[in-house]
């Protein structure tokens, strides 16, 4: 019972994770909050859903499929909502902050439009595939959503800290101006940022398909709260600090529901973060912001 | 007689845009010493279940219930603002979310005080008491021409706009007296604010509260204007929805908000007829109005331009 606990724990903690990702790279970069991660996140689980549903074209197809869509979604958002905000001297800072609120909006209802508002099965083909690993009992989706995961935070970890675009992008997140004078490409470095962020985003989403075998219009709602709450307690734009509190987040939520009340389960993510800013506001891996010289 | 066309769904959209109207001044009272709050819908349901569960539950007349909400809410506001000065910007906003989110969960849970999911039901809702404390007294609402909904919605409609202006009416006193100018001061640049004298910790905390108050003011108003609460009318959208009214209109001027809360209550209202596209197109005005003017509508410069032309109309 408890190493189940324990794998599901992993699990849903490894797809926060990506969630929680998306929005730390975009913060890390323009130190703005994408609150239209969320429903570009629910969008590729539906193009995923369509694209298995529809076509019964294998899985990898559906990840493919996500990850062109949202990625292309988050292109427009840079381009459309996010660049002309920043091009305006003066703009502050609250602007691109209701300005991703109001896609995030859009998006939500032409969600609705386009799905209505009910559930959606989102099958997987080997859904009822299982075996035992000593005691343990471990879906064949669970595996192979850990493994997905894995794979997409290492692939990032390993890009940001040794290839040149890596390189270029954390120059970017330490200091705009700075990396522009050194010559590096900054607006696009940003479209890369937005545009990679949106795409993880594409692949969590079904990932969430996969886990939780349905989805609908108001999954990019609920699971952006609680990538947003991770990304606080992880502290704000670091890399590492989002992957920790996906995993602690979704090993709490299991715990608490397996062992205490479900009714709370989606209050654990704000206690834990209201816990933590007060105790530490910079967030668990997050450092110190420098003082500002006057 | 005018009154006999008056349309009980205008006026209850227009009982809504006040509700609306006072909410949007308790972020602009809390923005206006720079800190961003998403808790205010929170501090709503405070003031909208204390209200609902005093009147319903222990009969306490309804001006005290929503007296005592609106304090309810304030009170929690200085709790929930002292620790939050450690805070600042997008931590602030997202902690103060969390507040608004763990509150909903409690009050979705706490099934034997609050209805759970469910809510609460038949609240007193004012207009029907006043009819019916006229009715007692050999009042009839046809002696002015008016059905009894026409009556009822009308009464509720009166008392919001009362209670809208004076509320306004205070703030913007407040904003030109030394307490608006320390708001101004600590907004602008918190640590010369605090070198030249002034009590930052007070003047936030006090601000903050100032805006629960106000927002507990405004849920208990709303609790007895729809009869019905529910933890579903405090949601994350109910505390965007409060932010934007203050950023859309404009936050630099107590008339931003004012005019925000109006304009985006009466904008999904008017589209009703094009009803499956109307949030779409709220969404696109949203994106569309920061890019073009991310001050908000309604800023300092607009308003002396109004003044000058008005003065210049009279002279």
């Amino acid at each position: 019972m408890f190493l189940e606990q324990l794998v599901n724990g992993i699990t849903l903690g490894s797809i926060y994770a990506i969630v929680a990702l998306g929005y730390t790279l975009v913060f890390g970069v323009l130190d703005i909050i994408n609150m239209a991660h969320g429903e570009i996140f629910m969008f590729g689980a539906f193009v995923g859903l369509l694209i298995v549903s529809k076509t019964g074209a294998p899985l990898p197809l559906a990840f493919l499929g996500a990850v062109v869509a949202t990625a292309a979604m988050g292109l427009l958002l840079e381009r459309l909502a996010l660049r002309p905000l920043r091009d305006r001297p003066g703009a502050s800072h609250l602007a691109s902050l209701i300005s991703t609120i109001g896609v995030s909006i859009l998006l939500e209802n032409v969600a609705h439009k386009l799905f209505g508002a009910g559930n959606h099965l989102f099958e997987t083909p080997f859904a009822d595939i299982r075996f035992k690993i000593g005691p343990v009992t471990v879906y064949l989706v669970q595996a192979v959503i850990l493994l997905i995961s894995l794979l997409l935070m290492a692939g990032l970890a390993l890009w940001l800290s040794r290839s040149r675009a890596g390189k270029a992008l954390r120059a970017t997140a330490e200091n705009l101006e700075t990396a522009g004078l050194l010559g590096v490409d900054t607006n696009r470095m940003i479209t890369a940022t937005v545009v990679i962020a949106s795409a993880m985003g594409g692949v969590a989403g079904v990932l969430v398909g996969m886990a939780f075998n349905y989805i609908n219009n108001q999954i990019g709602l609920s699971m952006g709260l609680k990538g947003l709450a991770i990304i606080i307690f992880g502290g704000m734009g670091s890399v590492y600090g989002a992957m920790a509190g996906g995993l602690i987040l979704g090993l709490s939520e299991t715990f608490v529901v397996a062992y205490g009340s479900s009714g709370y389960r989606d209050a654990i993510a704000f206690v834990a973060i209201i816990v933590v800013l007060l105790i530490k506001p910079q967030g668990l891996f997050g450092q110190a912001p420098a003082e500002t010289g006057r | 007689m005018p009154l006999e066309g008056l349309n009980p769904y205008h006026l209850q959209v227009g009982s809504f845009v006040l509700i609306n109207v006072i909410l949007g001044v308790s972020i602009f009272v809390t923005l206006s010493t720079g800190q961003l709050s998403l808790g205010n819908a929170g501090f709503m349901s405070i003031g909208a279940y204390a209200a609902a569960l005093l009147s319903t539950q222990h009969q306490v007349p309804i001006p005290v219930g929503i007296l005592a909400g609106s304090l309810l809410a304030g009170v929690a506001g200085i709790l929930v603002g002292i620790p939050s000065l450690r805070l600042s910007g997008v931590y602030l906003a997202i902690a103060t979310l969390g507040f608004g989110e763990v509150l909903r969960a409690v009050l979705i849970n706490w099934e034997s005080l609050t209805g759970g999911a469910v809510g609460i039901a038949s609240i007193p809702q004012m207009g029907r008491v006043i009819l019916a404390w006229g009715r007692d007294r050999g009042f009839s609402p046809e002696s002015l021409g008016l059905q009894s909904n026409q009556f009822i919605s009308l009464s509720v409609f009166l008392i919001l706009l009362l209670c809208t202006i004076l509320t306004v009416a205070f703030f913007l006193r407040l904003s030109r007296s030394r307490v608006g100018r320390a708001y101004a001061a600590i907004r602008l640049d918190e640590r010369a604010a605090e070198a030249t004298g002034i009590p930052i910790t007070y003047f936030k905390v006090l601000a903050f509260s100032q805006g629960a108050l106000l927002s507990g003011f405004a849920g208990a108003l709303f609790a007895h204007s729809t009869s019905f609460v529910s933890p579903e009318d405090f949601t994350y959208h109910r505390a965007v929805e409060i932010l934007v009214f203050a950023v859309f209109g404009g936050s630099e001027h107590i008339l931003g908000p004012v005019f925000g809360a109006a304009f985006l209550t009466i904008v999904p209202e008017a589209l009703r007829s094009i009803s499956d596209y109307r949030y779409i197109i709220y969404g696109l005005l949203l994106v569309l109005m920061m890019v073009f003017r991310p001050q908000g509508v309604i800023d300092p410069p607009l308003i002396r331009r109004f003044r000058r032309s008005g003065r210049g109309a009279s002279a």
